[in-house]
């Protein structure tokens, strides 16, 4: 037995990712991007027996508490960035398996000029080491050194990995839920964008922002008598790697590597067969380092990929069609969730002015 | 010197006797590293369990080992995470295969402005510690380069 095709998402929901949410909560916003879905997927609050949130910050127990809930499956996906994929997996095995029938999947962070930017102290022994050479978690030092040395192994470029930000923008020019909405740049523009940490530039990096996003997962069978059109889930793999970027064996390598073979074996398809993607960018190197784990760019060729293939919503092969992370905002934990919604919305055919030609099979990296 | 070092200083958060003889080594200008008797190898950072071969923690030993290595990689920070920090941006966080076996972050310093921003630091370049006492209890390593 195996996931393909087992359950589908049928109801999707984001909310703007905005730079601040003022006198909005984490859980406030679960609560808007919960009520969206569950109306999106033509349901009714009693109808969602399962809940999985990130749980990690705020306990699936709190969540079902704020939402009134009364789930019959609730679990957590405490993955960081990636909560949001492993929990849409999670929610496929859970309806597979019998242990809910409809269910909810919502994470949600606000972002308040109260709450401290990350990095504010040590959390732990790698940590102790670090504050004390000037970086910290989420500083992005660790995505630098992984890029210097993807340059020096492979002679990826700055400028090659600069269209990986113009063309996102590009993609997110008339998304009305990104916090860059109408702001173009170019490969000049990010160039000349200061460093934060050298090889990143300003522009390839992500901005913190808040927001939420929620999808409603049902099964196969429930899935035919949908409002939308299902978006069946036909292989996954959940890997991870060392928190800390610097305790990774091979440091130009990501847990895509090990997590992309189960999901196209599962599926029955390969890298070959996939119409676009939606990848986790939280820099520019990452993502460029999963498309390559993830078999769709050979390793070591993503720079001269980016420099020759249009990656906008209108190209050859898009990615991250509405502007991902990068030129979107990465509303915190929720920031790996977009990805899922986004592949959803794209395969429902919802994405209206970024609406992708070939829409049938997406390979999303949360 | 001592009251007047402003950046944060190592504070073990999980259990602070676990990296403790990597510091009092530091203090003494050395670097000790864990070793693992079960597989026959230094690991970083210090832990109660191997992370190669979860050894426990009876298999584990320091040992001085020589404070020399290569840069694996760095990032030249412009813009540190950390305030204290800002006022010696830009800098180079490196990391450091040490010839022991294992991989450290530190700073890599003697450079000069114009080699910092020019990205001068090649990969592969050897480099040694440098032990910078910044307070009477606390002594941080830091790399230099040397001559292959
Ligand atoms: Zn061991």
């Amino acid at each position: 037995m195996s996931l393909r095709g087992a359950a589908a998402i049928i109801g999707i929901a984001e909310l703007p990712t905005q730079r601040a949410t003022p006198g909005r909560s984490s859980l406030g916003l679960m609560g808007d991007a919960a009520r969206i879905a569950v109306h999106d997927a033509h349901l009714r609050k009693e109808d969602i027996d399962g809940l999985i949130t990130e749980g990690g910050t705020v306990y699936p127990g709190l969540v079902s508490e704020y939402l009134g809930l009364r789930p019959r499956f609730a679990s957590g996906a405490s993955m960081m960035g990636a909560s949001g994929a492993t929990a849409t997996t999670l929610a496929a095995m859970a309806v597979q398996n019998g242990l809910a029938n409809n269910v909810l999947v919502v994470i949600g962070s606000a972002r308040n000029n109260a709450i401290p930017e990350a990095g504010a102290g040590p959390t732990g022994i790698a940590t102790e080491l670090d504050a004390t050479v000037g970086t910290a978690a989420g500083a992005g030092t660790g995505y630098a050194m992984m890029y210097k040395k993807h340059m020096e192994l492979y002679g990826t470029t700055q400028e090659q990995l600069a269209h990986v930000a113009a063309n996102q923008r590009f993609n997110t020019l008339e998304n009305p839920n990104s916090a860059f909405q109408g702001q173009p740049i170019s490969v000049e523009d990010v160039m000349a964008s200061r460093y934060v940490n050298y090889p990143l530039r300003l522009l390839e990096c992500v901005m913190p922002c808040g927001g939420a996003a929620a999808i409603v997962v049902t099964s196969a069978d429930r899935a035919k008598a949908s409002h939308n059109k299902p978006v069946y889930i036909l292989g996954s793999g959940v890997g991870t790697d060392p928190q800390t970027a610097w305790q990774r064996p091979v440091i130009t390598e990501t847990p895509v590597a090990r997590s992309a073979p189960i999901a196209f074996e599962m599926s029955g398809y390969t890298p070959r067969d996939i119409q676009f993607a939606e990848f986790y960018d939280c820099y520019t190197i990452l993502v460029s380092m999963c498309l390559e784990d993830s078999g769709l760019v050979q390793k070591g060729e993503i720079g001269p990929f980016f420099a020759s293939t249009d990656t906008t919503y209108k190209g050859a092969f898009p990615i991250n069609t509405d502007g991902g992370q990068l030129s979107s905002g990465q509303p915190n934990l929720a920031g790996g969730f977009r990805h899922v919604v986004e592949g959803a919305r794209q395969i429902m055919g919802r994405a209206e002015t970024r609406q992708v030609a070939r829409n049938d099979l997406c390979l999303v990296n949360g | 010197m001592t009251s007047e070092y402003k950046k944060p200083l190592p504070r073990p958060t999980i259990n602070p006797e676990v990296s403790q003889p990597f510091w009092e080594g530091t203090k003494k200008h050395e670097l000790w590293l864990q070793y693992c008797l079960n597989h026959n190898g230094h690991f970083f950072y210090p832990r109660e369990v191997c992370p190669v071969c979860l050894a426990p923690q009876e298999r584990l030993v320091w040992q001085q080992v020589p404070a020399k290595g290569r840069v694996h990689s760095y990032t030249t920070v412009y813009q540190p995470a950390l305030p204290a920090f800002a006022e010696e941006a830009p800098f180079i966080h490196a990391l450091i295969e040490l010839d022991a076996g294992a991989r450290i972050v530190g700073n890599v310093v003697g450079l000069s402005r114009e080699e910092v921003e020019g990205n001068a630091l090649e990969l592969n370049q050897p480099v040694e510690a440098v032990f910078e006492d910044v307070t009477d209890e606390w002594t941080l390593v830091k790399w230099q380069r040397v001559d292959g």
